[in-house]
Protein backbone atom coordinates (compact mmCIF):
# COMPACT_ATOMS: atom_id res chain seq x y z
CA UNK A 1 0.00 0.00 0.00
CA UNK A 2 2.75 2.47 -0.18
CA UNK A 3 4.56 4.56 2.90
CA UNK A 4 1.67 6.24 5.28
CA UNK A 5 3.93 8.79 7.14
CA UNK A 6 2.37 9.76 10.82
CA UNK A 7 0.39 12.41 9.96
CA UNK A 8 -1.51 10.90 7.09
CA UNK A 9 -5.23 10.95 7.68
CA UNK A 10 -7.75 8.01 6.83
CA UNK A 11 -7.78 7.59 3.19
CA UNK A 12 -11.46 7.03 2.24
CA UNK A 13 -11.42 6.10 -1.53
CA UNK A 14 -13.22 8.24 -3.24
CA UNK A 15 -13.67 6.53 -6.59
CA UNK A 16 -15.57 4.01 -5.01
CA UNK A 17 -17.93 6.36 -3.28
CA UNK A 18 -18.41 8.71 -6.49
CA UNK A 19 -19.15 5.61 -8.29
CA UNK A 20 -22.00 4.61 -6.10
CA UNK A 21 -22.76 8.75 -6.13
CA UNK A 22 -23.59 8.26 -10.07
CA UNK A 23 -25.29 5.21 -9.72
CA UNK A 24 -24.05 4.31 -13.09
CA UNK A 25 -27.14 6.07 -14.42
CA UNK A 26 -29.36 3.13 -13.99
CA UNK A 27 -30.76 4.29 -10.79
CA UNK A 28 -32.94 7.64 -9.44
CA UNK A 29 -31.77 8.46 -5.86
CA UNK A 30 -33.64 7.98 -2.93
CA UNK A 31 -34.37 11.86 -2.70
CA UNK A 32 -33.11 14.49 -4.22
CA UNK A 33 -33.77 18.61 -4.18
CA UNK A 34 -32.46 21.53 -2.85
CA UNK A 35 -31.96 22.20 1.05
CA UNK A 36 -29.86 25.09 2.74
CA UNK A 37 -26.84 24.22 4.32
CA UNK A 38 -24.77 26.42 6.94
CA UNK A 39 -21.24 26.25 6.29
CA UNK A 40 -18.93 24.79 8.75
CA UNK A 41 -16.76 28.40 8.90
CA UNK A 42 -19.11 31.03 6.83
CA UNK A 43 -22.25 30.68 9.24
CA UNK A 44 -24.55 32.21 6.05
CA UNK A 45 -26.97 29.70 4.52
CA UNK A 46 -26.01 28.24 1.12
CA UNK A 47 -28.42 26.95 -1.70
CA UNK A 48 -27.31 23.03 -2.47
CA UNK A 49 -28.64 20.31 -4.06
CA UNK A 50 -28.52 17.42 -2.45
CA UNK A 51 -29.07 13.96 -3.53
CA UNK A 52 -29.87 10.62 -1.19
CA UNK A 53 -28.53 7.68 -2.30
CA UNK A 54 -28.68 4.52 0.60
CA UNK A 55 -26.95 5.66 3.67
CA UNK A 56 -25.25 8.26 1.80
CA UNK A 57 -26.00 11.84 1.93
CA UNK A 58 -24.20 13.86 -1.23
CA UNK A 59 -24.49 17.78 -1.67
CA UNK A 60 -23.67 19.50 -4.43
CA UNK A 61 -23.03 23.27 -5.81
CA UNK A 62 -25.24 22.31 -8.60
CA UNK A 63 -27.53 19.84 -9.84
CA UNK A 64 -25.65 19.08 -13.05
CA UNK A 65 -22.07 18.78 -11.29
CA UNK A 66 -20.50 15.79 -12.27
CA UNK A 67 -18.71 15.72 -8.66
CA UNK A 68 -20.18 16.47 -4.91
CA UNK A 69 -19.01 18.99 -2.57
CA UNK A 70 -19.24 16.52 0.01
CA UNK A 71 -20.65 13.44 1.88
CA UNK A 72 -22.53 13.07 5.11
CA UNK A 73 -22.71 9.37 6.14
CA UNK A 74 -25.61 8.60 7.47
CA UNK A 75 -25.10 5.54 10.14
CA UNK A 76 -26.59 6.55 13.77
CA UNK A 77 -26.77 9.78 13.23
CA UNK A 78 -29.73 12.18 14.67
CA UNK A 79 -32.05 14.27 12.51
CA UNK A 80 -34.45 16.53 14.46
CA UNK A 81 -36.33 19.75 13.33
CA UNK A 82 -34.13 22.73 14.71
CA UNK A 83 -36.91 25.68 15.83
CA UNK A 84 -35.94 28.86 16.66
CA UNK A 85 -33.31 28.64 13.92
CA UNK A 86 -33.09 31.86 11.89
CA UNK A 87 -34.06 29.93 8.92
CA UNK A 88 -37.47 28.28 8.68
CA UNK A 89 -37.78 24.11 7.80
CA UNK A 90 -34.73 23.78 9.65
CA UNK A 91 -33.28 20.67 10.92
CA UNK A 92 -30.41 19.06 12.05
CA UNK A 93 -28.17 15.91 11.48
CA UNK A 94 -26.18 14.90 14.28
CA UNK A 95 -23.45 12.95 13.68
CA UNK A 96 -21.69 10.60 16.35
CA UNK A 97 -18.31 10.67 17.43
CA UNK A 98 -16.56 13.01 18.98
CA UNK A 99 -15.69 16.18 16.83
CA UNK A 100 -18.23 14.80 14.63
CA UNK A 101 -20.42 17.63 12.85
CA UNK A 102 -23.82 18.90 13.35
CA UNK A 103 -25.63 19.99 9.81
CA UNK A 104 -27.49 22.24 10.13
CA UNK A 105 -29.83 22.65 7.01
CA UNK A 106 -33.22 23.84 6.10
CA UNK A 107 -35.92 22.93 3.53
CA UNK A 108 -37.52 25.42 1.12
CA UNK A 109 -40.79 24.77 2.64
CA UNK A 110 -42.84 22.64 5.04
CA UNK A 111 -43.45 19.77 2.80
CA UNK A 112 -39.79 19.57 1.84
CA UNK A 113 -39.12 19.50 5.92
CA UNK A 114 -41.36 16.56 6.28
CA UNK A 115 -40.20 14.52 3.13
CA UNK A 116 -36.54 14.82 3.68
CA UNK A 117 -37.35 14.33 7.56
CA UNK A 118 -38.96 11.09 6.34
CA UNK A 119 -36.08 10.03 3.84
CA UNK A 120 -33.21 10.63 6.13
CA UNK A 121 -34.71 8.68 9.34
CA UNK A 122 -35.30 5.66 6.77
CA UNK A 123 -32.08 5.46 4.97
CA UNK A 124 -30.00 3.76 7.07
CA UNK A 125 -27.96 0.39 6.53
CA UNK A 126 -28.85 -0.76 9.75
CA UNK A 127 -32.61 -0.16 9.33
CA UNK A 128 -32.47 -1.88 6.07
CA UNK A 129 -30.59 -5.05 7.76
CA UNK A 130 -33.46 -5.29 10.12
CA UNK A 131 -36.10 -5.28 7.85
CA UNK A 132 -34.82 -7.51 5.31
CA UNK A 133 -34.12 -10.55 8.12
CA UNK A 134 -37.62 -11.61 8.94
CA UNK A 135 -38.59 -11.21 4.83
CA UNK A 136 -35.43 -13.42 3.67
CA UNK A 137 -36.44 -15.58 6.60
CA UNK A 138 -40.44 -15.70 5.57
CA UNK A 139 -39.46 -16.36 2.13
CA UNK A 140 -37.59 -19.46 3.37
CA UNK A 141 -40.07 -20.80 5.38
CA UNK A 142 -42.62 -20.34 2.80
CA UNK A 143 -40.37 -22.20 0.09
CA UNK A 144 -39.37 -24.69 2.56
CA UNK A 145 -43.33 -25.47 3.39
CA UNK A 146 -44.14 -25.43 -0.50
CA UNK A 147 -41.43 -27.74 -1.59
CA UNK A 148 -39.68 -25.13 -3.47
CA UNK A 149 -36.14 -24.20 -3.90
CA UNK A 150 -35.42 -20.85 -3.17
CA UNK A 151 -34.19 -18.22 -5.67
CA UNK A 152 -31.78 -15.32 -5.38
CA UNK A 153 -32.02 -11.54 -5.91
CA UNK A 154 -31.59 -10.62 -9.33
CA UNK A 155 -27.64 -9.70 -10.73
CA UNK A 156 -24.29 -11.90 -9.51
CA UNK A 157 -24.30 -11.63 -6.09
CA UNK A 158 -22.95 -15.19 -5.65
CA UNK A 159 -24.37 -17.26 -2.97
CA UNK A 160 -27.62 -16.81 -1.37
CA UNK A 161 -27.22 -14.90 1.99
CA UNK A 162 -27.61 -17.21 4.83
CA UNK A 163 -29.51 -15.73 7.65
CA UNK A 164 -26.68 -14.84 10.66
CA UNK A 165 -29.15 -14.37 13.96
CA UNK A 166 -32.90 -15.20 14.12
CA UNK A 167 -35.26 -11.84 13.34
CA UNK A 168 -36.44 -10.65 17.20
CA UNK A 169 -39.45 -8.95 17.58
CA UNK A 170 -38.02 -6.88 19.77
CA UNK A 171 -35.17 -6.19 17.66
CA UNK A 172 -38.12 -4.05 15.06
CA UNK A 173 -40.06 -3.20 18.10
CA UNK A 174 -36.43 -0.94 19.18
CA UNK A 175 -36.13 -0.18 15.70
CA UNK A 176 -39.27 1.54 14.62
CA UNK A 177 -39.52 2.48 18.29
CA UNK A 178 -36.92 5.46 17.60
CA UNK A 179 -38.58 6.05 14.53
CA UNK A 180 -41.87 6.61 15.88
CA UNK A 181 -40.02 8.67 18.65
CA UNK A 182 -38.44 10.79 16.49
CA UNK A 183 -41.72 11.79 14.31
CA UNK A 184 -43.93 12.54 17.41
CA UNK A 185 -41.02 14.88 18.23
CA UNK A 186 -41.45 16.59 15.07
CA UNK A 187 -45.10 16.68 15.72
CA UNK A 188 -45.11 17.94 18.92
CA UNK A 189 -42.72 20.87 17.40
CA UNK A 190 -45.17 21.37 14.28
CA UNK A 191 -47.96 21.63 17.18
CA UNK A 192 -46.16 23.80 19.60
CA UNK A 193 -45.58 26.74 17.04
CA UNK A 194 -48.64 26.74 15.82
CA UNK A 195 -49.65 27.02 19.24
CA UNK A 196 -47.61 29.89 19.49
CA UNK A 197 -49.11 31.48 16.49
CA UNK A 198 -46.15 30.75 14.48
CA UNK A 199 -46.03 32.65 11.63
CA UNK A 200 -44.90 29.79 9.70
CA UNK A 201 -48.30 28.58 8.02
CA UNK A 202 -48.39 27.81 4.79
CA UNK A 203 -50.55 30.29 2.66
CA UNK A 204 -54.35 29.56 3.44
CA UNK A 205 -53.60 25.84 5.12
CA UNK A 206 -53.15 26.12 8.70
CA UNK A 207 -51.26 24.16 11.09
CA UNK A 208 -54.14 21.54 11.24
CA UNK A 209 -52.32 19.81 8.28
CA UNK A 210 -49.65 19.02 10.36
CA UNK A 211 -50.94 15.88 11.55
CA UNK A 212 -52.21 14.55 8.51
CA UNK A 213 -48.80 15.33 6.90
CA UNK A 214 -47.14 12.72 9.27
CA UNK A 215 -49.61 10.23 9.25
CA UNK A 216 -50.08 9.88 5.89
CA UNK A 217 -48.17 6.94 4.74
CA UNK A 218 -45.08 8.10 2.87
CA UNK B 1 -15.13 15.66 -2.36
CA UNK B 2 -15.42 16.79 1.25
CA UNK B 3 -16.42 14.46 3.89
CA UNK B 4 -16.20 14.01 8.16
CA UNK B 5 -12.92 12.08 8.91
CA UNK B 6 -14.50 11.76 12.32
CA UNK B 7 -17.93 10.38 11.02
CA UNK B 8 -15.88 7.20 9.19
CA UNK B 9 -13.84 6.68 12.48
CA UNK B 10 -16.99 6.62 14.21
CA UNK B 11 -18.69 4.10 12.52
CA UNK B 12 -14.99 1.76 12.34
CA UNK B 13 -15.42 1.29 16.04
CA UNK B 14 -18.83 0.40 15.61
CA UNK B 15 -19.67 -4.12 16.35
CA UNK B 16 -18.21 -5.28 12.74
CA UNK B 17 -20.20 -8.08 10.75
CA UNK B 18 -16.49 -9.56 10.33
CA UNK B 19 -13.32 -8.53 11.90
CA UNK B 20 -9.72 -10.29 11.18
CA UNK B 21 -6.65 -10.03 10.28
CA UNK B 22 -5.61 -10.17 6.34
CA UNK B 23 -3.20 -10.25 4.19
CA UNK B 24 -4.00 -7.10 2.05
CA UNK B 25 -2.60 -6.08 -1.05
CA UNK B 26 -3.48 -3.04 -2.99
CA UNK B 27 -4.56 -2.31 -6.95
CA UNK B 28 -1.39 -0.63 -7.56
CA UNK B 29 1.38 -2.59 -10.10
CA UNK B 30 4.37 -3.80 -7.41
CA UNK B 31 2.30 -3.35 -4.47
CA UNK B 32 3.49 -5.56 -1.29
CA UNK B 33 1.12 -7.72 0.35
CA UNK B 34 0.37 -6.08 4.35
CA UNK B 35 -0.94 -7.96 7.20
CA UNK B 36 -3.73 -5.50 7.91
CA UNK B 37 -6.65 -5.81 10.62
CA UNK B 38 -9.79 -5.42 8.18
CA UNK B 39 -13.25 -4.69 9.83
CA UNK B 40 -16.71 -5.04 7.72
CA UNK B 41 -18.98 -2.25 9.09
CA UNK B 42 -22.14 -1.83 7.66
CA UNK B 43 -21.34 -1.28 3.64
CA UNK B 44 -17.68 -0.17 4.54
CA UNK B 45 -14.78 -1.87 4.66
CA UNK B 46 -12.08 -0.51 7.02
CA UNK B 47 -8.50 -1.36 7.38
CA UNK B 48 -6.01 -0.84 10.01
CA UNK B 49 -2.39 -1.86 10.59
CA UNK B 50 -2.55 -4.37 12.93
CA UNK B 51 -0.83 -2.39 16.06
CA UNK B 52 -3.62 0.95 15.23
CA UNK B 53 -6.99 1.92 16.93
CA UNK B 54 -7.27 4.04 14.28
CA UNK B 55 -8.07 3.09 10.60
CA UNK B 56 -5.62 3.76 7.55
CA UNK B 57 -8.21 3.41 4.69
CA UNK B 58 -12.19 2.88 3.82
CA UNK B 59 -13.62 1.11 0.93
CA UNK B 60 -17.30 1.41 0.27
CA UNK B 61 -18.73 -1.42 -1.00
CA UNK B 62 -21.45 -0.56 -3.57
CA UNK B 63 -21.10 -1.99 -7.15
CA UNK B 64 -18.22 -4.19 -6.56
CA UNK B 65 -17.17 -7.19 -7.38
CA UNK B 66 -16.03 -9.94 -5.13
CA UNK B 67 -14.15 -13.01 -6.86
CA UNK B 68 -12.18 -15.78 -5.65
CA UNK B 69 -8.40 -15.43 -5.79
CA UNK B 70 -6.01 -18.67 -5.84
CA UNK B 71 -5.28 -19.88 -3.31
CA UNK B 72 -6.94 -18.92 -0.24
CA UNK B 73 -7.89 -15.47 -0.70
CA UNK B 74 -10.53 -13.12 -2.67
CA UNK B 75 -10.29 -9.60 -4.45
CA UNK B 76 -12.75 -6.76 -4.33
CA UNK B 77 -12.98 -5.09 -8.04
CA UNK B 78 -15.60 -2.17 -8.55
CA UNK B 79 -17.62 -2.44 -11.74
CA UNK B 80 -16.39 0.46 -13.55
CA UNK B 81 -12.71 -0.62 -13.56
CA UNK B 82 -12.52 -4.42 -12.99
CA UNK B 83 -8.73 -4.81 -13.62
CA UNK B 84 -7.82 -2.61 -10.45
CA UNK B 85 -8.04 -5.61 -7.44
CA UNK B 86 -8.04 -4.60 -4.31
CA UNK B 87 -6.61 -8.35 -2.98
CA UNK B 88 -7.00 -10.36 0.39
CA UNK B 89 -5.69 -13.43 1.77
CA UNK B 90 -7.22 -15.25 4.11
CA UNK B 91 -5.45 -18.30 5.95
CA UNK B 92 -8.24 -21.06 4.80
CA UNK B 93 -10.38 -21.68 2.32
CA UNK B 94 -13.45 -21.57 5.09
CA UNK B 95 -12.47 -18.06 6.06
CA UNK B 96 -12.22 -16.87 2.55
CA UNK B 97 -15.63 -18.26 1.77
CA UNK B 98 -17.05 -16.25 4.64
CA UNK B 99 -15.51 -13.09 4.14
CA UNK B 100 -16.97 -13.54 0.44
CA UNK B 101 -20.15 -13.95 1.49
CA UNK B 102 -20.42 -11.68 3.94
CA UNK B 103 -18.94 -8.90 1.62
CA UNK B 104 -21.45 -9.68 -1.12
CA UNK B 105 -24.15 -8.98 1.65
CA UNK B 106 -23.00 -5.69 2.72
CA UNK B 107 -23.81 -3.92 -0.37
CA UNK B 108 -26.85 -1.53 0.50
CA UNK B 109 -27.92 -2.00 -2.97
CA UNK B 110 -27.83 -5.67 -3.06
CA UNK B 111 -29.75 -5.26 0.27
CA UNK B 112 -32.60 -3.58 -1.12
CA UNK B 113 -32.82 -5.31 -4.35
CA UNK B 114 -32.94 -8.54 -1.90
CA UNK B 115 -36.22 -6.58 -0.01
CA UNK B 116 -37.72 -5.92 -2.97
CA UNK B 117 -37.03 -9.47 -4.39
CA UNK B 118 -38.42 -11.44 -0.89
CA UNK B 119 -41.19 -8.84 -0.94
CA UNK B 120 -42.72 -9.83 -4.59
CA UNK B 121 -42.08 -13.28 -3.98
CA UNK B 122 -44.15 -13.18 -0.38
CA UNK B 123 -46.63 -11.30 -2.10
CA UNK B 124 -46.96 -13.94 -4.81
CA UNK B 125 -47.22 -17.01 -2.61
CA UNK B 126 -49.31 -15.33 0.11
CA UNK B 127 -51.34 -13.10 -1.21
CA UNK B 128 -50.03 -10.29 1.31
CA UNK B 129 -47.46 -7.49 1.37
CA UNK B 130 -45.07 -8.30 4.03
CA UNK B 131 -44.25 -4.29 4.60
CA UNK B 132 -47.77 -3.47 5.13
CA UNK B 133 -47.49 -4.51 8.84
CA UNK B 134 -44.50 -2.34 9.23
CA UNK B 135 -46.53 0.30 7.94
CA UNK B 136 -44.20 1.17 4.89
CA UNK B 137 -45.24 -0.19 1.93
CA UNK B 138 -45.63 3.24 -0.15
CA UNK B 139 -42.01 3.83 0.83
CA UNK B 140 -40.65 4.95 -2.62
CA UNK B 141 -36.98 3.18 -1.63
CA UNK B 142 -38.57 -0.15 -1.80
CA UNK B 143 -40.97 -0.12 -4.69
CA UNK B 144 -39.79 -2.39 -7.94
CA UNK B 145 -40.05 0.64 -9.73
CA UNK B 146 -36.78 2.13 -8.15
CA UNK B 147 -34.59 -0.70 -9.34
CA UNK B 148 -35.23 1.18 -12.96
CA UNK B 149 -34.08 4.42 -14.55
Amino acid sequence: MGFFPQWATMKLHQKSVLRFFRGYRTQAPDREGILLKKGARNTSYQRRWFILRGNLLFYLEHQADHTPLGLILLENCQVEPRLGATEPYAFTIRTPGGGGRAYKLAAENREELRAWLWALAGATWTRLAVLLRPLEAQYRELCQAAGQEPGSPPEDCGSPATPRTLFSFQELHEHFGKEIRMLQAVHRQFQEASDNGGSRSRAGGGEAGAHELLMSGN
Amino acid sequence: MRYNEKELQALSRQPAEMAAELGMRGPKKGSVVKRRLVKLVVNFLFYFRTDEAEPIGALLLEHCRVAQEEPSGFSISFLEDPERKYHFECCSEEQCQEWMAALRRASYEFMRRSLIFYRNEIQKMTGKDPLEQFGISEEARFQLSSLKA
